[in-house]
């Protein structure tokens, strides 16, 4: 399921949790990965400057340099380069969510690994996030694959996972998310969780909806799940239906922690893409920032279907 | 005669000089060695005497150091009225200056005169519209950037530059494959959002051949999709040519004319290919001084125009919007007071100032024109090739004073800058002078405000 995994990082310790995951899935799956990092953003006109992204300062950039910095990758990854046995290091330049797509692309990887900030003490957070931030919407949103969002420590084996929430909203990313977590669920024979949550606040903002109202929501959405999604389960039962009533990204997470969820599984389809608006805009964002388990984002079918070998 | 390893009076055309050169972390050993580097005195007298011309020789010697030149240089606004600052003076001090010595200049004199080429005028032609003659200083330290390329007294940057075109073909390494692939990758990357999106290669016949600026392809690739699906919107049909993409032109930057010559003639032969009716250009202003103003000259075009009709990006946009092909949704007009920079590329070369003024009649509630504006618009302070020659930094950053005080006076808070060179400048005026301002290309602007018809939207399940 993970031949390659491609670690987008920023090479800072926002990545660290993030990083244990990418290595030891690489061990587990023995996978191919490789650890990337893209050091220095460049102009839209003709100049040999980059912003370099983790001081924010103008650089120019030679071969020595990029050298230099694969090789403090190579330090701050000394510990999990020592058990690794099949990963590689590369820093490019370039804006960091095309070069993330591109590698992803050309190397056709099945899954890619990103950080997260989370806590605003850590020196450099609101950097971290905005840059961050941006740069996983835009991933997650084009990404051929699943992106999983790694903000706090992980310390489950993927291969030990025994629960996996996916949340739907019943659109057509949303089935490529459903299809992978399921496929996952069976490799790693975890119990899958489908779950959907009915915004309150939808339709109409300030009027309240009425309990018949939404109950008739609730029904409509089972009848949705059982019609999309259990049909294409073939046969695996170690599934349940969750359906809850609320703002989406807090039900979802309120439900995942009464599950004990091992991994949250979402789409992620804003066409809006404001970098400005883009960090806190959205269900899937609040989710990755407050979620205690790593968040993978899946929005096309392409790796959500097991290949026939 | 001292010849450097780096710096020398070679152009750069093979990928080994070119890597060299750029494993030279800020042009340090090539700078250095350009201190040793000996003039060709009787090279540099033989090619005065067979390229400066009457034109050239007349301005020099018509100029009746008026000083009318003075304040139209923002270069001179920007540096207190420093009179080394005149054009004028700039002119007389080099190549009126190599010309009375008929050529016997040393190290140090020629040094000075690259720095007087690159970091005291970016040939934004400014100062000729104010001079009673008619003298343009811009094109004659054009032509002085010329005599120094050959002399190799070129900053590191333009002479890596001018070398990739030699190479690539265009200013930054893409190769063909790479070129087509990234085009293949934008219409499947946006297919989803706007179905039945394409980018078509090599296709014969269209109506428009589009060209863009290697930087786009190489780091910003959305630029290329956003410009297929307005032209999907519009309902164009278009094309993009495999080779002969690249529509810049560092070479005129640095003065290696024989690369410009290639450069052009690469993007000239696709015309010639593939037969379009007519080619845009994307939103870069000294692409289409070059490839369509300067270009059929340097490719001895005696039409002294390019194949097929070519148009700038900011003419496609007005065209489509005065047709309707493009409609803007009258609630998503931009409310907030916004100003329009006019690249001098195309606004003193080709008298663009209409075409923008009526975009923005579409686009904006509260439009707000700099003082001056249109054909006497001061350059963004980052045009000719400054913005990324990391020797004159300084000089850059203070040139771009002129340019904070224009939009600080409009009260504008948003820039619209249809010109790679204009849009890193305006960034980077907000990055040293922090005053408050946003700016954006008309591509994502347009997005942003384009009535989409049903048919052209993502059927949800």
């Amino acid at each position: 399921m993970f031949k390659k995994i491609l670690f987008a990082t920023t090479a800072s310790p926002a990545c660290d949790n993030a990083a244990k995951v990418a290595f030891d899935l690489e061990m587990k799956w023995d996978a191919e990965l490789c650890v990337f990092h893209v050091l220095g953003v460049p102009s839209r006109g003709f100049s040999s400057f980059v912003t370099d992204v983790r001081t924010g300062e103008n650089e120019q950039i030679d071969p020595d340099y990029v050298d230099w910095v694969t090789e403090e990758m190579k330090n701050t990854y000394a510990d999990l380069l020592k058990d690794s046995e099949n990963s590689t290091l590369e820093a490019v330049i370039g804006v960091p969510h095309r070069e993330i797509l591109r590698k992803a692309r050309a190397d056709n990887v099945d899954l890619i690994i990103m950080g997260a900030h989370t806590r605003d003490e850590d020196i450099g957070a609101a950097r971290y996030r905005s840059v961050v931030g941006s740069t996983m919407q835009k991933v997650a949103k084009s990404a051929r694959c699943p992106v999983v969002i790694i903000s706090r420590p992980c310390t489950t084996c993927w291969k030990l996972f025994s629960n996996i929430v996916v949340g739907t909203d019943f659109s057509k990313p949303a089935t490529s998310s459903f299809l992978w977590a399921a496929r996952l669920a069976k490799e790693v024979n975890a119990r899958l969780h489908l779950f959907h949550a009915v915004d309150i606040h939808a339709s109409e903002p300030g009027k309240v909806k009425g309990q018949a109202e939404i109950e008739a929501h609730i029904e409509a959405a089972r009848k949705k799940i059982d019609a999309k999604y259990l049909s294409q389960l073939k046969g695996f039962d170690n599934y349940e239906i969750g359906i809850r009533e609320g703002t989406p990204y807090v039900e979802i997470l309120k439900f995942a922690r009464e599950k004990q969820a091992d991994l949250i599984v979402m789409a992620h389809h804003t066409r809006e893409i404001d970098p400005e608006l883009a960090l806190l805009g959205s269900t899937v964002e609040q989710v990755v920032l407050r979620s205690s388990c790593p968040v993978a984002s899946v929005n096309h079918p392409d790796k959500a279907i097991a290949e026939k070998s | 005669m001292p010849e450097g390893i780096l710096c020398n009076k070679q152009v750069v055309d093979t990928k080994e000089k070119l890597n060299a050169l750029l494993a030279d972390k800020s042009g340090k050993q090539y700078y250095a060695e350009m201190k040793l580097l000996d003039v060709d005195t009787k090279a540099l007298w033989a090619t005065l005497e067979k390229t400066c011309r009457s034109r050239l020789r007349t301005w020099l010697e018509i100029c009746a150091h008026c000083g009318m030149c003075a304040d139209s240089c923002y270069f001179y606004l920007a540096n207190d009225k420093d009179p080394k600052q005149v054009p004028s003076y700039k002119i007389q001090s080099t190549l009126g200056e190599i010309i009375k010595r008929k050529g016997k200049v040393d190290n140090d004199f020629m040094r000075m005169v690259m720095d007087t080429a690159w970091s005291k005028c970016s040939c934004c032609n400014r100062c000729a519209t104010y001079c009673p003659f008619g003298i343009d200083m811009g094109v004659m330290l054009g032509y002085v950037r010329g005599l120094c390329f050959a002399q190799g007294f070129v900053p590191w940057e333009l002479k890596i530059g001018s070398g990739m075109h030699r190479i690539y073909n265009a200013q930054m390494d893409i190769t063909t494959e790479d070129w087509v692939d990234t085009c293949e990758w934008m219409a499947e990357e946006y297919e989803e959002d706007w179905p039945g999106l394409e980018i078509p290669v090599d296709k014969e016949n269209a109506d428009i051949i589009y060209t863009v600026n290697a930087r786009e392809p190489k780091h910003y690739p959305e630029d290329l999709a956003e410009a297929a699906i307005l032209f999907h919107l519009a309902g164009e049909n278009w094309t993009v040519p495999s080779q002969g993409w690249e529509e810049t032109s560092l070479a005129m930057f640095a003065g290696d004319w024989g690369a410009c010559k290639i450069q052009v003639e690469s993007v000239y032969a696709a015309m010639d290919r593939l037969k379009p009716k007519r080619m845009v250009v994307t939103e870069c202003g000294h692409a289409y001084r070059a490839t369509v103003i300067e270009g059929p000259y340097w490719a001895g075009l005696k039409s002294g125009k390019t194949p097929v009709e070519s148009f700038h990006y900011v003419e496609w946009v007005a065209e489509a919007l005065r047709t309707g092909k493009l409609k803007i949704d009258p609630a998503k007009r931009i409310k907030e007071p916004v100003t329009y920079q006019d690249s001098c590329n195309y606004v003193r070369n080709a008298g663009l100032g209409d075409c923008a003024r009526e975009i923005m009649s579409y686009v904006a509630e509260d439009f707000r024109e700099m003082r001056p504006c249109r054909e006497h618009n001061f350059c963004c302070g980052g045009g000719g090739g400054l913005n990324g020659i990391g020797l004159y930094r300084q000089q850059r950053n203070t040139a771009l004073k002129v340019k904070r005080d224009q939009i600080l006076a409009t009260g504008a808070k948003m820039v619209v800058a249809p010109c790679h060179n204009c849009w890193d400048a305006i960034r980077d005026l907000e990055e040293v002078y922090k005053i408050g301002i946003r700016w954006t290309f008309l591509k994502p602007m347009l997005l942003g405000m384009v009535e989409v018809p049903e048919h052209f939207k993502p059927q949800e399940e």
